[in-house]
């Protein structure tokens, strides 16, 4: 048996403990965000390269990613064409020197969901250029075998619209991906609410989740670290002890020897 | 007792500070720049007093000290020699139809305060306060505690009134607060500098704001609007003669550059989202200011041998800045 405190995953070839990917945005204060990336125990965090936010205008808060020793996941959160995402993610590459990029591709200004065919070109560009892309797709199996085929080794299906904390509004499509696509690394990034949303993730099998709006908006984020901590521990202990299969007619757990016969149905 | 005290920095803890020490002390201003002090945070600012709003981001205790600067603005405006515009009618907040989610986010997230609630008000209670609102917006929150002032006015008004109490002005000084000389000169010296204190303040940083300066005639609105949206939330504040204050990005950035074409579009789409009037609107100016920050996101007020400081106001300038000063004025023995 894996022990879920040891055991690991493979983001490209590396090897990554913690199954908590976390966000660095919309936390009261860089404070408050530097000890919620602690109590989260996460190996990764994401951050994004948007507008004046240059390495050097903002230093100080790139400082105190820095600071928390982990390594960094950039991506291209806000863009909406493939041009904009490719110079975003060849830019990130300078910045943080690193070939991955969680690549993000809005279609819907609403929802936030990305957009499946300018992903496909935009991670067909970036992986002709050595990039190692982690793309954030929908739960569509289809387009996460299309990204398989173009050389993914990560995939990053919704669990629903980013900032919604609706948790995984489809877990028959998100199940579906992970028994087509038993090898990929597969992480569930967006739209997680609860501990108990990343805990169904894990049990499911994915090998990990990735939030950010769930630890930061809560009323204490670094509790809700704690929490998110504890239930993606709880989630892979589950996965890995393979769970009781479930049935329609009820099974006694209390042993009922020496009940007299006429008690039983 | 009356003490020869240096005030450093002249933006809007600077001006507030030498306003309450110049009653009873010589008071000499030291400013890197000019009168109009233009790198200050607090001239940008819409200078809303807003402390149940702010509660959403702010712990209690900041938002209850933002009572306090409330009921601390009337008296400071009374002793200028200039009118300065001063509200409090409090602040409306409204969303349209397909964000309420944010909305009760917004109200869910607001932190309670003794005697001042918040209340929730229908499209007919939204008429009835903002007229111009009529059948807009189906559901918002009022509240009313809440105001504002005229920041332009309030710059240009406490510096007539400080050279009427002939402060001294050193513009266009640059001044290192552990030199010797300045040590020797004063009693005290405040250090008002805000992020001009970035080198010698150890993880003070700025955060990058952007505002828009509207003068829209056809618009006529009473008191500061919020919009909730879940991406574009704004604010709009009224100013006297039609103008108005749309505001404000924030940017974990220390680039105080000329706004980006993305954050106007972003405030002035919001903006016209809200009042269809703005259209026509005239665009006085687009501004960016750096407002000081710690690391938690408070203030704090430093005493050190003669030096008191008051930094790290961060986007509650006009809010906590009177309260503050007074802090930092008391501790004057």
């Amino acid at each position: 048996m894996n022990d879920p405190n040891t055991d690991s995953f493979s983001i490209y070839g590396e090897q990554i403990t913690s199954r908590l990917l976390i966000g660095s945005a919309l936390y009261p204060s860089p404070a408050v965000m530097a000890e919620s990336i602690v109590a989260s125990g996460a190996d990764i965090v994401t951050v994004s390269l948007r507008r004046q936010q240059s390495v050097s205008a903002g230093d100080d808060f790139w400082q105190f990613i820095k600071d928390t020793g982990l390594k960094v996941l950039p991506n291209t959160a806000g863009c909406h064409s493939v041009k904009e995402a490719v110079t975003l993610a060849q830019m990130c590459r300078e910045v943080f020197s690193t070939n991955w990029i969680k690549l993000e591709l809005i279609g819907d200004e609403y929802n936030l969901q990305p957009d499946p065919f300018a992903l496909l070109e935009a991670t067909k560009i970036l992986i002709n250029d050595g990039f190692q892309v982690l793309p954030y797709c929908t739960d569509d199996l289809v387009l996460c075998q299309r990204l398989a085929d173009l050389g993914c080794e990560v995939l990053m299906p919704w669990g629903s619209p980013i900032g919604t904390g609706k948790g995984l509004l489809n877990q028959y499509n998100l199940k579906t991906i992970r028994e087509r696509l038993p090898d990929m690394t597969l992480i569930v990034d967006a739209g997680l609410g609860l501990p108990s949303h990343a805990c169904q993730a894990l049990e499911l099998g994915y090998d990990a989740v990735l939030l950010n709006s769930a630890i930061a908006g809560a009323g204490c984020p670094v509790t809700m670290s704690h929490a998110f901590k504890a239930a993606v521990n709880a989630g892979r202990f589950a996965y890995t002890a393979k769970a009781m299969p479930e049935k329609e007619v009820a099974a006694p757990s209390t042993p009922t020897m020496g009940m007299p016969f006429w008690h039983q149905t | 007792m009356s003490y020869n005290i240096a005030v450093v920095g002249f933006g809007l803890t600077g001006r507030l500070a030498a306003l309450e020490l110049s009653l009873v002390h010589n008071v000499t201003v030291y400013e890197v720049g000019n009168a109009q002090a233009l790198s200050s945070a607090g001239r940008v600012a819409a200078a809303m007093l807003a402390p149940l709003a702010e509660s959403v981001l702010c712990e209690q205790d900041l938002a209850l000290m933002g009572l306090d600067s409330i009921n601390r603005w009337p008296k400071i405006l009374a002793q200028l020699d200039d009118t300065v515009f001063f509200q409090q009618q409090g602040t409306l907040v409204v969303a349209h139809q397909q964000d309420k989610g944010d909305l009760q986010s917004f109200a869910q997230r607001l932190k309670p305060l003794a005697n001042h609630q918040v209340k929730s008000v229908n499209r007919f209670e939204i008429e009835a306060l903002e007229p111009e609102f009529a059948g807009r917006f189906n559901q918002g929150l009022y509240l009313p505690c809440e105001g504002q002032i005229d920041n332009q006015a309030f710059y240009s008004a406490s510096f007539n009134t400080l050279q009427k109490r002939h402060v001294q002005f050193k513009f266009d000084k640059k001044v290192d607060i552990a030199c010797k000389q300045l040590l020797k000169s004063y009693d005290y010296i405040i250090d008002c500098r805000g992020l001009g204190a970035k080198n010698t303040t150890c993880k003070l940083r700025g955060v990058r704001g952007e505002v828009v300066r509207l003068h829209a005639p056809e618009v006529s609105l009473t008191r500061p609007i919020r919009l909730m949206h879940p991406r574009y939330p704004i604010y709009i504040a009224p100013k006297p003669n039609h103008e108005y204050v749309i505001g404000a990005t924030e940017i974990e950035s220390q680039d105080s550059g000329p706004a980006t074409v993305r954050s106007t579009l972003e405030l002035l789409s919001a903006a016209y989202t809200v009042h269809s009037g703005f259209a026509e609107a005239r665009i006085l100016s687009i501004q960016t200011g750096l407002r000081p920050a710690f690391s938690d996101n408070r203030p704090q007020v430093n005493h050190e041998g003669k030096v008191i400081g008051i930094n790290g106001l961060y986007r509650h300038g006009y809010l906590l800045a009177p309260s503050l000063v007074a802090e930092a004025v008391a501790l004057i023995k």
